[in-house]
């Protein structure tokens, strides 16, 4: 007895030091079971989307002729499509197609809408109401009709504009889609953001230690930068996390509609729409070709926004 | 000694949906080098608003500045432009607030947060301003002033915040110090350590203090001279022991009148001033005093009164001072 009543203090040796915000960001985060679920599915995503060229068994547009149309086996796991290339390997390149759109869409809706957000927040007034009216002007256009008219408008002018500056070959690889598509997504997606950033700064900017930065002398843009994005973080995190499994659905819409990303390119998108005529005429041997892109999206939609709202519990822990 | 800081009809006012917010209606005094002046009035009487439109940090729109004239070293600091406003700010003219849960940033270490106008200031390398942060710390009376510059605000207690926002607003080493309300969140006895800081910063240091407090108590002991204000008015400026002895404004005497007293008659009930201050959006016309004054004439409503002196060195806005006088006289008697 005497003995462990001695050892008590050394074994109660714990670190009385904070363990850093992130790490315990990290450590809420994966504690929350569809949260950590939902992680493990977008880093699969992104890791598969890297790995894509390692991962793939054959190249995405490799024709087997003497198998066409066949249900999964051991040689093609998930199977083949019509003209005979492999659906597993396109589907990991289409996981490729859809990364890279998601990563560029937020790349181009965070400095579009962070920016023009947190303008219209800290200066009010005239800059504001010209910002938040071009937002409105975005949202009055129900849901993704206005995406889809820039795709369609935009995508046959900016093909024949590099076919005639001689950059038909350009054209052909298929890179012009996915600007295309990134544009699309990109110009409507910041407005969202906009309008929330906005709100972000109203409320962060009335804050005293944002009063106490600029009677320190702290310019304007060190003030917004400095003090009051930071503060505004946490929330805007949350908001892209839900809205990337938004842009993965949006860019296989594009693509399932022909506006998109262009077969032979693989996109979840496309190869649900190439398939989707025999899938109604063989059902449902031919189930695979469409079921499991369908999958893909629901999966990684889900993921998403499990991660989101993990991260927004785990950023807010006064919420549970 | 030389005047520091003079402030000429200031006048600010908010305009909002409701109308016209006349906080600050024509306020003028000044402050010597060195000067520990006291700001009292209750809450929305334009304490902190008249400070902050010293350092133009009112929020424009829907705040404004009418009128008003802020010298302070030989400049307008109300017409200066905004690169000039900003290099006194922090520097020459420092400011500590109310609340220190809320006035350090959570998101930056404590030590980034001193270095901040230091670097900015200054001019200091990181290196230079680390170590002067550690300095001013222990200036304060912050134990282990190194280890805890990388430290969180929310790893500080109350008491301890407000001492790093004293350091961070004497780190420029400024002319001028305004404390709006810096004890008002925090508990007695922590308040009694943050204002011997002061005191004793003060005598170190030597720089002027406008302290904004609603609480007479807590600058009897600290300023050297007070402005009682009413409904964005000073209605009366005296020396500390004047205001005391000799208050001569009903609103003043109304004011020490509801301070509970250590020497007082045990029954002795305290005496609150009846009524409340005038609506800031519809001002009434004459002495804004005038509905709660027991000393009102038929003049108070129509006309209202200008600073005038009452003392040596003691304004009075109000008609009837005299009769204050003579009253409080009589009751002493």
């Amino acid at each position: 007895m005497a003995s462990a009543h001695t050892a008590l203090p050394r074994q109660s040796k714990i670190n009385l030091r904070a363990r850093s915000p992130w790490a315990q960001l990290f450590m809420r985060l994966v504690r929350n079971v569809p949260a950590f679920i939902g992680l493990l599915f977008v880093l699969a995503f992104f890791l598969v989307a890297i790995f894509a060229n390692v991962l793939s068994p054959y190249s995405y547009d490799k024709q087997d002729l003497d198998n066409v149309e066949k249900p999964p086996s051991a040689l093609h796991l998930a199977g083949t499509d019509t003209l005979g290339r492999d659906m597993l390997s396109r589907l990991i390149y289409g996981t490729r197609s859809s990364a890279f759109v998601v990563l560029l869409v937020t790349a181009v809706n965070l400095l579009l809408g962070v920016p023009l957000g947190a303008i219209a927040g800290y200066f009010g007034g005239a800059v504001d109401n010209f910002i938040m009216r071009v937002a409105d002007i975005l949202f009055a256009f129900p849901g993704l009709l206005f995406t889809f008219l820039i795709a369609a408008t935009v995508r046959p002018a900016i093909l024949d504009w590099a076919r005639a500056n001689g950059l038909g070959d350009l054209a052909r690889t298929g890179y012009l889609d996915y600007a295309v598509v990134i544009l699309a997504l990109g110009l409507i997606g910041w407005a969202g953001l906009a309008r929330f950033v906005r709100a972000q700064v109203l409320a962060v900017k009335e804050r005293e230690y944002v009063v106490s930065a600029r009677s320190t002398g702290v310019p304007t843009s060190k003030v917004i930068l400095r003090h009051i994005l930071p503060n505004a973080l946490a929330p805007i995190i949350v908001m892209l996390s839900m809205g990337m499994g938004f842009i993965a659905l949006s860019e296989g819409y594009l693509s399932f509609l022909g506006i998109g990303l262009q077969p032979p390119n693989p996109s979840w998108g496309n190869i649900m729409a190439e398939n989707a005529g025999r899938y109604w005429r063989r059902y449902p041997e031919m189930l695979w070709l469409v079921f499991i892109p369908g999958l893909l999206f629901t999966i990684i939609v889900l993921a998403f926004s499990f991660l989101g709202d993990g991260l927004n519990e785990a950023l807010n822990p006064e919420i549970d | 000694m030389a005047t520091l800081l003079d402030v000429k009809d200031l006048r600010t006012e908010f305009h909002t949906q409701d109308g016209v917010v006349h906080a600050v209606n024509g306020v003028s005094f000044s402050v010597d080098e060195g000067e520990t002046l006291g700001l009292v009035g209750e809450s929305g009487c334009g304490k902190s608003v008249s400070m902050l439109s010293v350092m133009r940090l009112i929020p424009m729109p829907p705040g404004k500045i009418k009128t008003g004239q802020v010298m302070f070293q030989g400049r307008d600091l109300l017409k200066v432009d905004d690169e000039e406003i900003r290099s006194v700010r922090g520097n020459k003219i420092a400011m500590v607030f109310q609340d220190p849960m809320t006035s350090l940033n959570p998101v930056l270490t404590i030590g980034t947060q001193i270095a901040e106008s230091l670097e900015l200031h200054l001019g200091m390398t990181r290196e230079q301003a680390r170590k002067r942060s550690v300095e001013l710390l222990k200036m304060v009376g912050i134990p282990e002033a190194e280890g805890r510059l990388d430290d969180y605000p929310h790893q500080f207690s109350g008491g301890m915040r407000q001492r790093v926002m004293i350091a961070m607003a004497l780190s420029c080493s400024p002319q001028l110090l305004i404390a709006d309300e810096p004890t008002t969140a925090l508990d007695v006895t922590i308040q009694a350590q943050i204002i011997d800081i002061v005191k004793r910063l003060k005598r170190e240091l030597g720089m002027a203090i406008i302290w904004i407090t609603h609480d007479l108590g807590v600058i009897a002991g600290l300023a050297d001279r007070i402005n009682v204000m009413y409904a964005g008015f000073v209605i009366e400026t005296a020396p500390v022991k004047e205001i005391f002895g000799n208050p001569l404004h009903p609103y003043t005497l109304g004011l020490l009148g509801s301070i509970p007293r250590l020497d007082e008659h045990r029954k002795a009930k305290l005496t609150p001033i009846e009524g409340l201050p005038p609506d800031l959006i519809s001002m009434p016309t004459g002495c804004p005093f005038h509905d709660r004054c027991r000393y009102r004439t038929e003049k108070c409503s129509q006309e209202n009164p200008a600073l005038e002196l009452g003392g040596v060195r003691h304004s009075v806005a109000c008609w009837n001072w005299q009769d204050v006088q003579k009253a409080r006289g009589a009751s002493a008697a």
